[in-house]
Order: C-alpha cells, then sequence, then structure tokens
C-alpha cells in the first residue's frame, strides 16, 4: 500500500480520474474513462517517474450493467501493482482505444476480451476471434450468455450449443446480423 | 446447421410480392458489421511471387499441444507466420464464475498442465487477498516447496522437448525420467500425478509425510550429479548449439514491449522476476539468485532454465532447513462469502509472471475470475522473430518460448 | 547444326541448364567449338511433328452395343458394385490374402490379429494434460514399447490406433475427426482421459464436446483426470484383447464412412 504512489497519481492524473484512488493490500486502482486511456497510459508508460513500462494483463470485465476494461501494470518505482480500470463502457456497443501502440504484446490480450465480451479496441491491427471459431455468434463471457448442464443436442462438427440455446426464435443465418454492436437475445 | 421445424425460410421475403427488393437487400447489408479481414490478416494472406502459404496443425508432432500455424514461406525461408490458437479453449473463467470459490481452484488445475501448482496457487492469493485470510508459516513454506519442484519437472520437460523439437530423441527419456521421479514424490505429498488440487484458501491440503520427505531426501542427494549428466547430453552438442545459437534474438526493449515475463525475459538481459520485484509467500526470507543472460536467444533461453533449475534445488534445500511448525491450512469456513472488491495476485510461473484477477460480489461464486498466462503471451513472440529464418528454426523458436496450450486456450 | 541455329532472345536456361549449347547464348557466340560440347540438345523448333499411327491389324475390337443396353458404362459398373457388395465380399476382412484364407479362415485370422494386437502403432493426437501422461507412459519408466505401441506416428496414414488424450473443443472436433477418417483400416479410437470420455471436469462447458463418443466410435475408455500410465496401460491391453477377440467397432464395419449417416 502505497501512499506516495497515490498522491502522485491524484496530482498527475486529477482531473482523469473519475474515482478516488483506491488502496487494498499491494494493488492501487485507478479509474478512468474510455477516452482517457489513450493519454493516461501513455503518461504512466513514458513519464520516468511514473515508469510503468510492463504490462502485466489487459482484460475486460462484463458488470452487468456496463463494461469495463482493466489493465494492470508494474512499475519499479513502486511496490504496488497499479490497476486502470477503464470504466463506462456501453454493453450494447463497447468501444475502447487500443494499447497495442505501447505494447504490442497487447494484441492479442485484446482479442482475447474482443471474443469474449464484444469489446471493440480501436487501433488494434488484427481484431478477430482468437479462442473461439471465426464464425461463432456468441460472445461467452458477457453475463447474458449462460451456461446449460448438457448442452450438446447434435453432436458431429457443428456443435455450437450455445448458439442454438440463445438464438431467438427466428433467428436464421441471413437474419443474424450485428445491428450496430447490438447483441441478439 | 440445424434444421428445426420453427427456422423460417430465410428467403421467403424473396418470394413475397408486397416486399420490395431494394428493401430486403437495403436490410441485409447496411447495417451488417463487415466479417471481413483485419488489416493484419489481409497484409498475411496477400502472396507475393513465389510465396506459399503451409499450415502446420493443429496436429503436429512438434507443437506444444494443439497449436495451428501457417507459415507463409519463400522457399525454405518464412516470411510471415500466423498462430491460430483456440483449439483447447475449455472456458474455465466462465465455468469459474459459475462454481464456488473452492471448486474454482480445481478449473484452474488444467491450465498449464505440467506446472499446475502454479495454476493454482495466483488465484488463491487472490481468494486469499479477498478474504484478508492470513496463511500460516508452515503453509507457505510447503507451498514453496512444492511449487519449486515443480518448477525443475516443468524445466526438465521443457528442455526434453527443446531437444525433441530439434530432433532429438534421447533427451525427452531422460527428461521424463527426473520428471517421473518428482510426480511421484508430489503424489505421495498431494495425491494425484498430474492435476494436483493441492492448494486451499489459507493453506494447503495436507502436511507433509513421510514417504514425501524419504523421497524427497533420495532425489535431492541426486539431483544434482542428475542435472550435470542430463546437460552433459546437450549443453555441448554441436548440433543443438548451432542450431539455437543466434536464433530468434529478442532484444529486451522489445520484449518489454510484448510483454514477456519469465524465462524469455531473463534471457534478454532484463533482471525481471516477480519472486524478486514483488514477493509473495516466503521468499523474502530465502536465499536464492535471479540468473540472468544477455544475448536473448533460444540457447540463452535454453541454458537459463538450467540455471534456474540450480536454483529451485537451492530453494529446495533452504526451505527444508527453514521449515517452521505449525498447521497446514488457515480455519475457513466451508462455504466463503468475501466482501465485495477485487484482488489481483501475480507468482513466478516456470513459463513467466502467471496471474490471476478475481473480482468478488460478495456472493459464494466469483464474479469474473481472469487468469493472465503467460503462454499466451509469448506466442505473440513467434510472429516476431521467425521471419527470415528456415521452416525448421519455426520448431526451435517455438520450443524456447515454452508455451503450453492448455494455458495458452484457457 | 550450323545453319538453323535460332536466334533465342530470352535467356532460356532451361533448355540449356550448363551452357552446352552456346547457340543459346544471349551474346551471340560463333558456334560450337569442335567436339567440345557433343551432349545431345532438344531442337528448338516449334514444328509439330506428325504422329506415327499404327493401324490396328492385331485384333478387331468389339462393338459396345453387342452387349445389350445395361451391360456397359456408368450403369454397368453401379450394377457390378451392387452385385459385389451382395455378395458379402466387402464387409469382411479387407486385409485378407485372397483365396487362401477361404481355406483356413480361422487360424490366419487369428494370426492376423496377433500380429495387429502386439503392433498396434498410436497416432501422435496429445490435446491437453492427457498428453503428457501418454507421453510418460511412452516413455522409460512405464514403458509401452514392451507392447510394441512406441513409434507414436506423426502421420494419421501410418497410424492404426487413434488415442484421444486431452478435452476435445468444438474448434478441435473437425481437424479430429478429419484425422479419424485418414487412418486406415483397421483402426482402433481409445478415449484417454475423463474428457474424451464423458466431458469429464468442463461437462458444462459452452466449447467442449462433451465425449468423443458423440462424433467417433470409441473402442475402449480410459477413464482418470488424468489416468496414470498404468491405467492407460491397462486400456491399452485391453484394446489388444478386443483386438484378438474381434470384438469393438471395426470388425462389423462395412467399408466405408464410419460416422453413421445422419450425423
Amino acid at each position: 500500500m502505497d501512499r506516495a504512489l497515490r498522491t502522485r497519481l491524484e496530482r498527475r492524473f486529477g482531473e482523469r480520474l473519475t474515482g478516488p484512488v483506491r488502496q487494498r493490500h499491494d494493488e492501487t486502482e485507478i479509474r478512468i474513462t474510455a477516452a482517457d486511456v489513450t493519454e493516461v497510459v501513455r503518461s504512466l508508460h513514458d513519464e520516468p517517474e511514473l515508469d510503468f513500462r510492463l504490462l502485466a494483463d489487459l482484460c475486460g470485465v462484463d458488470t452487468g450493467d456496463r463494461m469495463q476494461v482493466v489493465y494492470h501494470l508494474w512499475s519499479a518505482t513502486t511496490v504496488d501493482w497499479l490497476r486502470v480500470v477503464a470504466d463506462g463502457l456501453d454493453r450494447e456497443s463497447p468501444r475502447v482505444p487500443s494499447a497495442t501502440f505501447l505494447w504490442k504484446g497487447a494484441e492479442w490480450m485484446e482479442r482475447e476480451a474482443y471474443d469474449m465480451f464484444g469489446i471493440v479496441f480501436e487501433g488494434n491491427r488484427d481484431l478477430r476471434r482468437i479462442y473461439m471459431p471465426d464464425d461463432y455468434a456468441s460472445f461467452p463471457l458477457r453475463k447474458d450468455f449462460h451456461l446449460a448442464d448438457d448442452s450438446s443436442r447434435s453432436p458431429g462438427l457443428g456443435v455450437r450449443p450455445m448458439e442454438e440455446t440463445l438464438a431467438p426464435a427466428d433467428a436464421t443465418p441471413a437474419t443474424l446480423l450485428r445491428r450496430s454492436g447490438a447483441e441478439r437475445a | 446447421m440445424t434444421t428445426d421445424a420453427r427456422t423460417p425460410n430465410p428467403h421467403a421475403a424473396l418470394d413475397d410480392p408486397s416486399v420490395l427488393i431494394e428493401d430486403v437487400v437495403r436490410e441485409s447489408i447496411v447495417e451488417a458489421v463487415p466479417i471481413g479481414r483485419t488489416e493484419r490478416q489481409a497484409e498475411f494472406y496477400t502472396l507475393r511471387d513465389g510465396e506459399m502459404l503451409l499450415n502446420m496443425g493443429p496436429q503436429h508432432p512438434s507443437t506444444h499441444g494443439v497449436l495451428r500455424v501457417v507459415l507463409k514461406i519463400d522457399g525454405e525461408r518464412v516470411v510471415d507466420i500466423d498462430p491460430v490458437i483456440g483449439y483447447l479453449h475449455r472456458g474455465v473463467e466462465k465455468l469459474c464464475e459459475n462454481a464456488d470459490y473452492h471448486q474454482a481452484i480445481c478449473y484452474t488445475d488444467p491450465l498449464e498442465y505440467v506446472s499446475s501448482l502454479f495454476c493454482e496457487w495466483a488465484p488463491v492469493m487472490a481468494f486469499e487477498k479477498l478474504l484478508d485470510v492470513e496463511v500460516p508459516r508452515r503453509a507457505e513454506y510447503i507451498r514453496v516447496l512444492s511449487t519449486e519442484l515443480n518448477r525443475v519437472a516443468s524445466h526438465a520437460l521443457t528442455m526434453g522437448w527443446f531437444a525433441l523439437d530439434l530432433g532429438g530423441l534421447t533427451p525427452v527419456l531422460y527428461s521424463f525420467i527426473e520428471r517421473d521421479e518428482i510426480m511421484e514424490m508430489l503424489t505421495a505429498l498431494t495425491g494425484q500425478k498430474l492435476l494436483f488440487n493441492y492448494m486451499r484458501i489459507g493453506g494447503v491440503n495436507g502436511d507433509l509425510n513421510h514417504e514425501f520427505m524419504s523421497r524427497l531426501g533420495d532425489w535431492m542427494s541426486r539431483a544434482a550429479r542428475h542435472i550435470e549428466s542430463n546437460q552433459g547430453l546437450l549443453n555441448e552438442n554441436e548440433i543443438l548449439v548451432r542450431r539455437a545459437r543466434g536464433l530468434g534474438i529478442l532484444d529486451p526493449e522489445t520484449a518489454l514491449r510484448m510483454a514477456v515475463t519469465g524465462p524469455n525475459l531473463r534471457a534478454s538481459g532484463v533482471p525481471f522476476d516477480v519472486r524478486r520485484a514483488h514477493p509473495y509467500s516466503v521468499f523474502p526470507e530465502l536465499d536464492f539468485d535471479i540468473p540472468t543472460r544477455q544475448e536473448g536467444d533460444c540457447l540463452a533461453r535454453y541454458l537459463l532454465r538450467i540455471d534456474e533449475i540450480k536454483q529451485s534445488l537451492r530453494i529446495i534445500d533452504r526451505c527444508l532447513h527453514q521449515l517452521p511448525d505449525g498447521p497446514v491450512m488457515a480455519r475457513l469456513p466451508r462455504l466463503v462469502r468475501p466482501r465485495p472488491g477485487r484482488a489481483f495476485a501475480a507468482v513466478e510461473g516456470p513459463r513467466g509472471m502467471y496471474a490471476a484477477y478475481v473480482i468478488s460480489d460478495g456472493t459464494d461464486q466469483p464474479f469474473r475470475m481472469r487468469i493472465h498466462d503467460p503462454s499466451f503471451v509469448h506466442l505473440q513472440l513467434v510472429g516476431l522473430m521467425t521471419p527470415g529464418n528456415l521452416v525448421a528454426d519455426t520448431m526451435a523458436i517455438m520450443a524456447s518460448l515454452d508455451p503450453v496450450m492448455g494455458g495458452v486456450d484457457k | 547444326m550450323a545453319q538453323g541455329r535460332p536466334h533465342v532472345a530470352v535467356n532460356d536456361r532451361a533448355l540449356d541448364p550448363i551452357g552446352a549449347n552456346s547457340a543459346l547464348d544471349p551474346v551471340g557466340g560463333s558456334g560450337a567449338p569442335d567436339g567440345a560440347t557433343a551432349l545431345p540438345v532438344p531442337a528448338a523448333s516449334t514444328d509439330v511433328v506428325e504422329a506415327i499411327v499404327v493401324p490396328n491389324t492385331l485384333w478387331t475390337p468389339v462393338d459396345p452395343a453387342d452387349y445389350g443396353p445395361g451391360t456397359t458404362g456408368l450403369n454397368a459398373e453401379i450394377e457390378h458394385l451392387r452385385e459385389v457388395e451382395a455378395s458379402g465380399v466387402m464387409s469382411r476382412d479387407d486385409a485378407r490374402w485372397s483365396g487362401a484364407l477361404e481355406i483356413i479362415p480361422t487360424k490366419a485370422d487369428y494370426v492376423l490379429d496377433l500380429i495387429r494386437a502386439n503392433s498396434l502403432w498410436p497416432l501422435l493426437s496429445g490435446l491437453a494434460c492427457c498428453a503428457i501422461e501418454m507421453m510418460s507412459t511412452a516413455t522409460s519408466r512405464n514403458d509401452i514399447d514392451r507392447w510394441g505401441m512406441f513409434p507414436f506416428r506423426a502421420s494419421p496414414r501410418q497410424a492404426d490406433v487413434l488415442i484421444v488424450a486431452g478435452t476435445l473443443t468444438t474448434k478441435m472436433a473437425e481437424p479430429l475427426l478429419r484425422l479419424w477418417e485418414e487412418i486406415p483400416e483397421p483402426k482402433w479410437c481409445v478415449a484417454m482421459g475423463d474428457c474424451t470420455c464423458s466431458g469429464g471436469r468442463f461437462k458444462r462447458s459452452y466449447s467442449t464436446v462433451q465425449g468423443i463418443d458423440r462424433i467417433m466410435p470409441v473402442d475402449v475408455y480410459v477413464p482418470g483426470c488424468p489416468p496414470r500410465p498404468e491405467g492407460l496401460i491397462y486400456g491399452m491391453m485391453k484394446l489388444q484383447k478386443l483386438v484378438v477377440d474381434r470384438r469393438g467397432h471395426w470388425p462389423e464395419r462395412k467399408i466405408g464412412p464410419t460416422v453413421p449417416a445422419g450425423l
């Protein structure tokens, strides 16, 4: 719990933080909006007194009423992990700037967040599905995607249990379109 | 494609004379999100004169699991590479959201199956942070002891697979001898051979027992000599050295840009080890070094892992000497309900920094369990390091990065 | 040939890889030195050579119309195949030596089955954690080479047994089924590990196939998570017994797709 880090962050990013800097155990958390991601992350990376040069994790979170993208960073200047939460993404059409301009290794992490949640990272040169097959139509880690207990109805190559369960009654391949990011069902 | 009675004819609109064709067309194309190619795909799948696409996998004797790699080659030189993963995606994060905290530990085992104690340790540490549980010191020492043994086994396997991917079939047999001995030890300790399920929130599942200690003592007295002799098989083998030296050089700046951690980062000269950079458990009390190498090529990564085995032996020795008495698990209720909050915990696994980010919403099931696996991040390095090399070097590079597809695909 | 030297403007190395014919030299050398280039050079002209036709005086060809309407062409072939299938030769052991086994079917069958059982070559198809245990079975401590199964073939064309070791996901189901189809008969399938028997600990998952017997016929199920090498060896010994007793799915199958129609 690094109090000095908290004061440094509040001084540097005061107006951009959408909430207080929270600290618990060995983690410090700041919350920003999606629009500020580029600036904040670049400052954290480039400025020598912050020097958060190691990206530990990049993930998406679906809180039920909104989406978030969470970055975990490490710096040699502090003993804490820094967690940057880009909050307030719209659940129907979550868009956030990509971090690949700083860390090329974030490319696949963002692909995974897209695959699991549908979060579009603007600026990622390779935003396509990474875990699920390319023609999979759902985003599995969203909160409106439910697991079934015995999920497979038809064996064989086309086993897509969750899509069959969740597709609405009149869904056909022609009408299974994404209308500006809105999910079916 | 199901032929369900409730699925209407998609072309019914075209048969209906009252529907204008332009409305149908407009509806079908205007609001669709283009499922075209991404920039990277367009760049990759555009073949110049003389280039060819070669598909390796998902079943291939040289991949570390089910990894499909599409190579764009010009003769024997690789021009570009596109790894396709997801053939082992089991939905662990979603399954953990629908299970208790104790049950979730079982789901995290098969991620990096060769080093599954680490895969349990990071989430368990995160749960303990959420619950503010203090782990007894004896339990911490047992955790360190068992995980360092698992690290030695994992590195032994990695060395065997490195040689196997380069074509040498013998060293993998020696690796498996080492690994099987350690696995028998851990079976005596945990009851399971591969997916241990040994870590619990607040400690470990059971104390050390006589069989484990006798096997451990027996093995420790021979371990250093075994490692020396196994090293002698490979370290000065001209074929291995000439193939691996200078191949796939990763400079430290690029490594940090690619979010690389673990032996791959330390072989490039950056001395980042979670055990020293962000100490957890009882590592501040243990005396060990962080081996680092400067060259950053495949041979450096291979030799670094041997150095790490030696350091692990040192840690195990220190643990055995400093082992305190006490309980091995904190007392917790069967159903745990942490306060709402978030916790992030990272451990230094054999492949890199293995981390877990857990969000709790006050119920008895985690709200979000995010696993950060190092192999997932390191597989992007293949796209950086392979272009310009020969097809056979692809295997050497992938083997030196040591990915485990269970962790990559979660 | 001195006067028929064509002027070849393009550097046609394909015609003259070692430069024996300096007539093709774009610099325009002054002709071949005497006797130095004695290699036969293909004629560079583009004349069409007349085909030499030898009239057929050896036999009188038959007229297909003499044989009646249904006896030649595609329909005749289909009829013939139907007859062959009805006679049942296709559903018997396809690796028979024709003729000899009709006389003593039992003993030679038995010997063939013993040969197969003692030399089952598995395909390297390790998917997940069970693959490590499979490798552990193959290495020194639990040596599956004692039963002849050490050569894990990389190519399905050379394998006998498909040991599916590890969780099968829906993305991997298609490649695995392709592998299974590519293995030539006789073939057997061993489901190793809980995930392949029934889905295992990933039974509720959205992306796994709950047991590979949903997509392919399985002969031996080896439960465990992961099964110990001794368990896998026990399963392989059971498979050997299956092979010798001619149980399992293969002997009753007709030759054809192994996955039932309608899937």
